[in-house]
């Protein structure tokens, strides 16, 4: 055996272990439309005037399974594109590493809309409940996946954790609007820089 | 330039075939794996992959277990310690083998 061919065992050997282990599919294309979606929903719903928890949870609540299916057929398509199983261990397992924190979140989500109705104080609550959860979910998925994830998961939590001391501190009470414009520039801005950065560094 | 054949003539044969050294890999980056999913990721037919497991469950290198999910069969397998370790000097080995060359 030479140097070359050992060299190609080696990297087969990389690329089996990477396709055992880390979930890469679709992963620009994914974070790319949550980010636009993050973005068009905040501006439409600080525009359409959405601005009691009932309407701003049921609103966002609705976006995000918007983005779930999204993901799943964006996913889906790559699968079938690439001949691959779509549901692969990696892909169970960042859905299993993903999963209870998703699922608090849509659970207090459903508890604030319909506890606290038409009121239009604490909108900071749920916002920040859902940078923090999803910061979590990211980084546990970020176990099983490349590259920045981990990272992109610490950014909401610590932004989650600034935001919950700066309510606290300074006893605020944001308005609806930007309540929608934090929603915007967390699940907007920060998925769609890091669908960015995949999509131009992804040599895989 | 002389090249040192014992690198070489070290390499496990069992893990050396190219079905084995695949299913070896893939079960070095994840606790477990099915029958099935092993035989999506690697496209082998049953009989293939069925052949090579036995090899490896011989050998020491692989634990099969199995059992029932839904009333179906469900056979899993994953690494034994003296399958990572066989497979860590294997690697070990192919590297010295790549430097070797390069030196």
């Amino acid at each position: 055996m030479d140097a070359d061919s050992a060299n190609e065992r080696l990297q087969v050997i990389r690329t089996l272990m990477e396709r055992s282990a880390i979930y890469r599919r679709a992963l620009a294309p994914i974070m790319t439309f949550l980010g636009i979606l993050g973005l068009l929903g905040s501006a439409a719903g600080a525009i359409l005037g959405i601005d009691s928890a009932l309407h701003f949870g049921l609103y966002w609540l609705s976006l995000s399974f918007v983005g779930l299916v999204g993901a799943f057929i964006l996913a889906r398509r790559q699968a079938i594109r690439d001949r691959e199983p779509f549901w692969s261990p990696p892909t169970k397992r960042v859905t299993q590493a993903l999963l209870p924190s998703l699922f608090v979140g849509a659970v207090i989500g459903v508890i604030f809309s319909f506890t606290l109705g038409q009121q239009t104080s604490f909108s900071w609550a749920l916002p920040v409940s859902w940078i923090l959860l999803y910061g979590c979910a990211l980084h546990a998925a970020g176990f099983f996946t490349p590259r920045g994830i981990r990272m992109l998961g610490w950014l909401f939590i610590l932004g989650g954790c600034s935001l919950t001391l700066s309510s606290i501190s300074v006893d605020a009470r944001l308005s609806f609007v930007t309540s929608h414009l934090l929603m915007g520039i967390f699940f907007g801005g920060l998925q769609l820089a890091y669908g960015i950065y995949v999509r131009f560094t992804d040599r895989s | 330039m002389t090249v040192n054949p014992e690198p070489f003539l070290k390499l496990d044969r069992v893990i050396h075939e190219k079905g084995r050294m695949a299913i070896m890999s893939l079960l070095a980056a994840t606790p477990e794996l099915s029958f099935t999913e092993m035989r999506d990721a690697l496209s082998m037919t049953d009989g293939n992959i069925s052949v090579h497991l036995r090899t490896l469950q011989e050998s020491g290198y692989i634990a099969v277990t199995k059992s029932f999910q839904e009333r179906k069969p469900l056979t899993t397998c994953s690494l034994t310690e003296a399958g990572r370790k066989a497979f860590t000097e294997y690697i070990d080995l192919l590297e010295q083998i790549v430097r070797q060359t390069r030196r």
